[in-house]
């Protein structure tokens, strides 16, 4: 039986060989500009960082995969494109991207480069999958996080494309690449920019014990005395309708599907992503490593054991997401 | 099933780390009494050190808009002002001295455990976690913190211990010594403790806690 490919997160070059030592198969990161979904300050790779670390990853058989998954702002491709040639450039073997215009920029100009539908492009039924394959021969897809299990497996009986699917980290429970809650919020976009509830937007204050965060001037969560925190972003926040403070779309929790390989395995899933570019290199050397050993537990036949991540979640929850969600 | 060698190996660790965070906390508290001006040139040259050390870190932090970092520890008696920028530099000033926003003070907070800021300087826990869990406050500029955290999260291999013992030195010859035996010895040191009388142990507990800066030089008066 092929096992999993374990699709490892990097926002930094250090972070990069954390997952390379700790058993990725395959390691994703951005260029340091609007270009890719995490654009955060201090994270990122120079073109330089990229031509080493792809050395890196290559002497030890591991990929290297960039993330070209925003969408060109109009009038202004030239970032974008030359975003696609450096990859082509510095011999990465995949792109991940989005935007159909850049697609087929990276189908024509470079033919050799394999490409990856990004989670950015939201494309979630066969009819959108089959339409990338045939116009820019997408070779994989990476799924949205708003599908059940036997959803993807039918979704898989049905193209001929490999897919990809989170198994681990923060949890969009919208539409990526449509989503527009922050941008409201900031002005900035995280489908433009790169930039989901940017920093500079962003104020932490204490009020007594409890701990406040806002975006935008907007209050989007307080959290009480000892209750655990999460990431100040609009889609988990507590607002006040009805009767009282609630999460209207999604709480503070982190996906886990550890438990899911079977499922995932048998749904005919080809790779699990871990989700994470902006985490510290603590984090993903811990994450990965539970998940190359759970992996080659499950590959040799045996029950996956449970390995606690607890420490590393938001909001100190975890859920199997869409994957198993009753109410779907 | 559990390797029976690892988990003595790991007590033994973390016995020894909490011994090096301790006896770096105390440096750290010994600063300001060396006075302002031998205090700052003590950080000056551990920057310089770093800066050596970790030349694409200290760069970026360079190229950085010129802003304040207050690190502060809530368990030692001094804080650390970090200039990032063009005039990087590194001071030592009273915990609790100022806030984001207070006259001459910083532009951003980072507050926690001295142990977690350490781990969190050192690359060996992520920030994000400390914070959900809540050993992690911060507060006024968001993106100078996460541009730090960033920044220092990149650079492999950082050991602010033993950069620090390499500038106080004896101690950078003792350290690796110190790290190979500290944890059998404390093990033994704390079994010693365990069979003292309560009131002689809480009594050397204080005294540790004084040293680590963590009470004051004078006790209260519980009769005030």
């Amino acid at each position: 039986m092929d096992n999993f490919e374990l699709i490892c997160p990097a926002g930094t070059p250090a972070a990069l060989r954390a997952a390379v030592d700790a058993g990725a198969d395959a390691v994703y990161l951005g260029f340091r500009d609007e270009t890719n979904a995490r654009n955060f300050p201090g994270l990122n790779f120079t073109r330089q960082d990229v031509a080493d670390s792809v050395d890196y990853a290559h002497a030890r058989r591991v990929e290297v995969y960039v993330a070209i998954n925003t969408y060109p702002q109009a009038g202004n491709l030239g970032p974008w494109q030359k975003a696609v040639d450096d990859a082509a450039r510095l011999k990465v073997d995949a792109v991940i991207m989005a935007d159909p215009g850049l697609l087929a920029y990276a189908a024509k100009r470079h033919p050799d480069l394999r490409l990856h539908l990004s989670v950015q492009a939201s494309a979630a039924n066969v009819e959108a999958i089959r339409l990338y394959r045939d116009a820019f021969g997408v070779r994989r897809v990476v799924l949205p996080r708003v599908l059940t299990v036997p959803e993807i497996a039918k979704l898989n009986a049905e193209i001929d494309i490999e897919t990809e699917v989170f198994v681990f980290g923060g949890l969009c429970p919208m539409a990526e690449g449509r989503c527009s809650l922050s941008s409201y919020a900031t002005g900035l976009s995280p489908n433009k920019q790169g930039v989901c509830s940017p920093a500079s937007h962003v104020r932490y204050e204490q009020r007594g014990g409890a701990l406040a965060s806002t975006l935008g001037g907007f209050t989007i969560n307080v959290f009480g005395e000892g209750e655990q925190a999460g990431y100040p972003t609009l889609c988990k926040g507590r607002f006040v309708a009805g009767d009282g403070p609630a999460y209207l779309f999604e709480e503070p929790t982190s996906l886990n599907a550890m438990d899911l390989l079977p499922e995932l395995k048998a749904a005919g899933v080809r790779a699990l992503k871990i989700e994470g570019r902006q985490r510290g290199k603590a984090y993903i050397a811990a994450v990965v490593r539970a998940y190359r050993e759970a992996l080659e537990t499950f590959a040799a036949g045996r029950p996956v054991p449970h390995i606690d991540l607890q420490a590393m979640v938001e909001g100190g929850t975890q859920t199997t997401g869409a994957y198993t969600r009753a109410w779907r | 099933m559990r390797d029976p060698d690892v988990a003595p190996n790991a007590v033994a660790d973390e016995r020894a780390r909490r011994f090096e965070t301790g006896l770096s906390r105390a440096g750290l508290g010994l600063v300001p009494k060396l006075g302002r001006r031998a205090g700052d040139a003590l950080l000056a040259r551990l920057l310089r050190l770093l800066a050596d050390r970790h030349p694409r870190a200290f760069a970026a932090l360079r190229e950085m808009a010129d802003a304040r970092v207050l690190i502060e520890p809530v368990d030692a008696p001094v804080a650390l002002l970090m200039r990032v920028g063009p005039q990087l530099s590194l001071h030592a000033v009273p915990r609790g001295a100022g806030g984001v926003g207070d006259a001459g003070a910083a532009d951003a907070v980072v507050r926690g455990p001295y142990a977690r800021l350490l781990d969190l300087l050192e690359g060996r826990i992520d920030g994000d976690a400390l914070f959900f869990r809540r050993e992690l406050a911060i507060s006024g500029d968001t993106a100078l913190i996460l541009a730090l955290r960033n920044t220092l999260d990149g650079e492999e291999e950082m050991d602010l211990v033993a950069d620090a013992a390499s500038i106080a030195g004896p101690l950078a010859r003792v350290l690796p010594v110190l790290r190979r035996n500290a944890g059998p010895v404390l093990d033994r040191i704390e079994a010693a403790r365990r069979l003292l009388p309560p009131p002689l142990r809480r009594g050397i507990e204080r005294v540790e806690a004084r040293i680590a800066g963590t009470l004051p030089d004078t006790l209260p008066d519980k009769r005030a």
